[in-house]
């Protein structure tokens, strides 16, 4: 489990350094969503996943891969450069890091409205994530442009 | 993650977040955080149990109905299937002949677990091999490439290969490790018992006397020797925590990790 206590000591003050430098970034206006079982729901990961093609993640990426709703998850690979976080969970079962087959489950039941036609992922381990603000905001506005109306974020 | 959030936000989506490491969430203040108590690389708690993951996420969603102003709530259940085992030994016996070289020792190795690496993707219908461009049937260019830099020492020049690699010398390495990495495990989830080692009994019994550990500590060494940064910078990426001389391989000056 992730609490600081129960890392290594070496990552532990890693995590706390970080947590430490990390900028404050203002709230933007309240967004008030409209009820989720009427949402359209795309999931954002930073566990630096991708199609098998696709130009893998390197030091210092603050670009990001496009997931489709109905990717093949034997498709799917991870390039991440972090060693220190656990891959066996992805390798049994990928939905643990990107629920596509929840999702859809959800919109089955009910729960939720619409799978998002275009899933993102970016790689985390940026030391100063307002490095995201350009790429994310890029992924804020073709978010909206599908018609999402809730993302679930999801880190690694 | 965190950061995210606000960034997407700004164009009207609404957004709710897992968040791993509760006092980076703190500090950044997404305006929708359920913090999980599962491990790094598991954020829906659970690869067995379509029912926890479900749960997991509809505690993301309730924030959206519930919070009016930058919250952060605890899920309240440990995960049913946390990592694995943690106390894990390896059936198959390793111990090539001493007098193999480091790379001969890796194939021996590699060539143990095969038929295993090869059940499990038979059975999952895929592999995450492949990170650096190698494909699951070039596993032994993969190890040869590796035990020549860890016997040679020469981490800025590309490994003789035929293969075409995805990433350039020294961050090769480290992608080089990982495909490695994610074979020996992918093996050992295929073996019968108790299933796959979790992270840290995973990273416990390579460190603990395999050729595959040995080959990483001989190249961890070099790039120590090359004394640049982006070489150190590697380290840190090649060696998980606690098992560089006993602690950390990131060099001090420059800090990554897993993620936010």
């Amino acid at each position: 489990m992730v609490r600081l206590s129960d890392l290594h000591e070496s990552e532990a003050a890693h995590m706390q350094a970080r947590a430490d430098a990390m900028p404050e970034i203002p709230l933007g206006e309240w967004v008030t969503p409209k009820p989720l079982s009427e949402s359209t729901v795309a999931i954002v990961s930073t566990a630096g996943m991708h199609r098998r093609d696709d130009p893998p993640f390197t030091v210092g990426a603050t670009d990001y891969r496009l997931l489709p709703g109905d990717v093949d998850f034997a498709d799917v690979m991870l390039s991440h450069i972090s060693a220190n976080f656990d891959r066996s969970a992805f390798q049994q079962d990928p939905n643990i890091m990107m629920p596509l087959d929840r999702l859809r489950e959800m919109v089955a039941d009910g729960e939720i409205g619409a799978v998002a036609p275009r899933h993102y992922s970016f790689m985390g381990a940026m030391p100063d994530p307002s490095n995201f603000e350009t790429t994310g905001s890029e992924v804020g506005r073709f978010l909206a442009a599908d018609g999402v109306d809730v993302a679930l974020l999801i880190p690694v | 993650m965190g950061a995210l959030s606000h960034f997407i936000e700004r164009a009207g989506v609404a957004t709710t977040s897992i968040s791993l490491i509760r006092a980076q969430t703190e500090k950044v203040k997404p305006p929708r955080a359920l913090w999980v108590p599962f491990a790094l690389g598991r954020p829906l708690g659970s690869s067995a149990d379509p029912e926890f993951q479900k749960q997991v996420m509809r505690g993301a969603f309730d924030l959206l109905t519930t919070a009016t102003e930058p919250t952060i709530v605890d899920f309240p259940h440990e995960s049913p299937d946390e990592a694995g085992p943690g106390v894990w030994a390896c059936p198959l016996n390793f111990d090539p002949p001493a007098d193999l070289s480091l790379t001969d020792q890796l194939l021996a190795e590699v060539a143990r677990l095969r038929p295993w690496a090869i059940e499990t993707r038979r059975e999952r219908g895929r592999s995450l091999f492949g990170a650096s461009g190698a494909t699951i049937d070039d596993v032994d260019d993969v190890a040869r490439a590796l035990g020549h830099i860890a016997e040679h020492g020469e981490v800025h020049r590309m490994p003789p290969s035929d293969l075409t690699w995805r990433f350039k010398m020294p961050l090769l390495i480290r992608h080089l490790a990982d495909d490695l990495r994610t074979f020996y495990h992918e093996a050992l989830a295929g073996q019968p018992g108790p299933g796959a080692p979790n992270h840290h009994a995973l990273n416990d019994w390579i460190f603990g006397g395999t050729a595959l550990g040995k080959v990483f500590l001989a190249v961890a060494d070099h790039l120590t020797e090359a004394d640049d940064g982006m070489a150190k910078l590697v380290r840190g990426l090649l060696i998980p925590e606690g098992h560089y001389q006993g602690g950390s391989a990131f060099p001090k000056t420059k800090e990554f990790g897993a993620d936010e």
